[in-house]
């Protein structure tokens, strides 16, 4: 009777640690893999296309010939999450400059490029090869952002799971920085139910 | 069945009255273990922070139910030591944890019904998920992360959301949650957050500028007559603004508590102590600036409101371990001798020990100060005078300069 048990342990044993061992397997980047209701990288993937191509279809930048010049001053973050939203920015900028249709300001390497001036300027860098100061490009347009979330709970009641829906809005604009009127803005939208156990081993 | 597990286990011991209490006593051995995070608050107390980590960065020898109070711990000493950066980290980890924690664990509580609530992973009370963000927006200000720290703030509103009674008392982490709005320009919100505290508040004159200035941005005419007549005379005004969180005295400690009954039944408990900390009057040196009125929140006060709102489950839990207690003792005793059953008896009223866990390192009270300036250069001291004590506490804070529309931040605890 001992030795069955013993034997039946055993294997139950065996069994729930085989299932413990380490897996890793390679995701694509156009892969969509989601585990909860929160921001996913495929959520960004998702947000940056559907502006590139808002953008680019839309007026100013539609009619445009002479490869405007923007600044990006980033997404604000007002969700309830800690999401890097100079990751969106990053991604958005590489996508418009790929079309060939507009250009940026480096805005985060402008105390650089200051310091990369005054050394030129320094006196050990040959006169001839100097770059010449005040020759930088003005912005034309102003791209700004921000990206909201509304988190809804199931309400309480007896059950097994619980249900989450959340909500994401990215509003993005085009500000003429002469004039400060919008002149392009749009927004799209991720929701999603995830529902999680309340009981588990 | 869980009668059978234990009788299961006990194939080990061949003698019939030792069985039990062997095992028995190895759970023992697993349970009631946070030797060194009680060490580590020795030394934190001490005046020794540096030490307190050493000891915190050693982690839980016996698994890792004591996981949260490690990071809790090593998030306010971090904090204490101007590391705001790994205090985020240790914090972020914790409330990953909280979360994680929504799921009851089967098994776990299956094994703290034979035994005791030690026996568990410590989840926090309510006050303290909620402190886990208020530190971690205090961290985020001082750092200058404004939108990490509004992040934080609608984390901790879910929190208050989730247990309104519990934490209403929490004034300073309400006022901490709308500076985080505020300072992000997100007016409403603020509002809102102000308005809610206004009614919880003793006096709304603590809040009433705020509401007001509030209110008229967003045409609220009827909410600006309603509290322009709690403003207190001579508010002060200024182009800028530095911020205090003050933090003086430590957290109630968690007290066991007994109710014994014939034959063996003892029912065990946690409590705070009534402790609470007092609240010091401050003043800005040179003293041709004044404060706003100050918003302050006596954490053993919250901590006891917590600990109360969760009664009705530790009641009931304490209930049903006491039966199932009950039960193996009496099946032991129809099994086996009279001897056997008192063993039995003896071990299992031993083992019912009061979860006494708690986050230790938390000052007894937080203390919102606000002193509106000139932009420019500033050396300021913050004086403290307790109420019935004539000495009196000068604090040096460091020189700054601050722009116009400036939002400074300093953490201060003593």
């Amino acid at each position: 009777m001992k030795k069955t048990l013993l034997f039946w342990s055993g294997l139950l044993i065996f069994l729930l640690l085989s299932g413990c061992t380490v897996t890793t397997r390679e995701v694509g980047s156009d892969e969509k893999v989601i585990y909860d209701e929160g921001y996913h990288f495929s959520d960004k993937k998702a947000i940056v296309d559907a502006m590139v191509k808002s953008l680019l279809s839309k007026p100013p930048l539609l009619r445009a010939t002479d490869r405007p010049v923007i600044i990006v001053y980033g997404i604000a973050n007002r969700t309830g999450e800690h999401i890097s939203t100079s990751a969106i920015t990053d991604d958005l900028r590489q996508a418009l400059l790929n079309t060939g249709r507009v250009r940026f300001i480096n805005k985060t390497q402008r105390k650089n490029i200051e310091r990369e001036t005054s050394y030129q300027y320094g006196g050990n860098v040959a006169a001839e090869t100097r770059i010449q100061k005040a020759r930088q490009i003005g912005a034309k347009y102003m791209l700004t952002g921000t990206l909201r979330s509304i988190k809804k709970d199931q309400p309480r009641q007896f059950r097994l799971k619980k249900k989450t829906l959340m909500y994401y809005s990215l509003n993005m604009e085009l500000t003429d920085l002469q004039t400060g009127l919008i002149e392009w803005a749009d927004s799209t939208e991720v929701i999603r139910e995830a529902s999680k156990p309340f009981i588990g081993w | 069945m869980l009668i059978s597990l234990l009788q299961a286990g006990a194939v080990f011991s061949r003698r019939p009255g030792f069985r039990y209490p062997v095992l028995i006593f190895l759970l023992l051995c697993l349970g009631g273990c946070a030797g060194r995070l009680n060490k580590a608050s020795a030394r934190y107390y001490a005046g020794q922070p540096q030490q307190a980590l050493e000891l915190l960065e050693q982690g839980d020898h016996l698994g890792k139910r004591n996981q949260l109070l490690f990071l809790l711990e090593k998030g306010v000493v971090y904090h204490q030591l101007g590391n705001y950066q790994e205090s985020i980290r240790q914090l972020l980890q914790a409330a990953q944890l909280i979360d994680q924690f929504e799921m009851l664990s089967v098994t776990e509580q299956a094994g703290s019904l034979v035994t005791n609530e030690w026996m568990t992973r410590y989840k926090g009370e309510y006050s303290e998920r909620l402190w886990v963000h208020s530190y971690l927006m205090m961290n985020y200000l001082l750092l200058g992360q404004y939108d990490d720290a509004l992040v934080e703030a609608k984390q901790a509103l879910e929190r208050l959301e989730k247990h309104p009674k519990a934490l209403r008392r929490a004034y300073f982490t309400r006022a901490l949650i709308a500076l985080c709005f505020a300072n992000l320009a997100e007016d409403n919100d603020a509002y809102l957050v102000y308005r809610q505290l206004a009614n919880d508040l003793p006096s709304p004159v603590t809040v009433a500028a705020d509401i007001v200035r509030y209110a008229d941005r967003l045409g609220m005419a009827d909410e600006v007559e309603k509290y322009r007549s709690f403003l207190p005379r001579n508010l002060p005004a200024g182009e800028a603004e530095l911020v205090l969180f003050v933090a003086n005295g430590r957290i109630p400690e968690k007290r066991p508590g007994n109710v014994v009954l014939p034959p063996s039944i003892r029912f065990a408990f946690p409590y705070y102590s009534k402790q609470t900390t007092p609240r010091p009057r401050m003043t800005i040196l040179p003293e041709k600036w004044k404060s706003l009125p100050p918003v302050s929140s006596d954490l053993g006060t919250v901590a006891r409101d917590s600990l109360a709102a969760r009664k009705t489950r530790i009641i009931a839990k304490e209930t049903l371990r006491v039966a199932t207690k009950e039960a193996i003792a009496q099946s032991v005793g129809n099994k086996n001798d009279v001897a056997a059953e008192a063993i039995m008896r003896v071990t299992l009223f031993l083992l019912e020990e009061p979860d006494t866990r708690s986050w230790q390192t938390l000052p007894g009270r937080l203390t919102l100060l606000r002193i509106p300036l000139p932009a420019g250069h500033h050396k300021l001291q913050l004086k403290l005078n307790f109420p019935g004590i004539y000495e009196q506490h000068l604090i040096d804070l460091p020189e700054f300069e601050i722009r116009q529309g400036q939002r400074m931040f300093r953490s201060i605890r003593y």
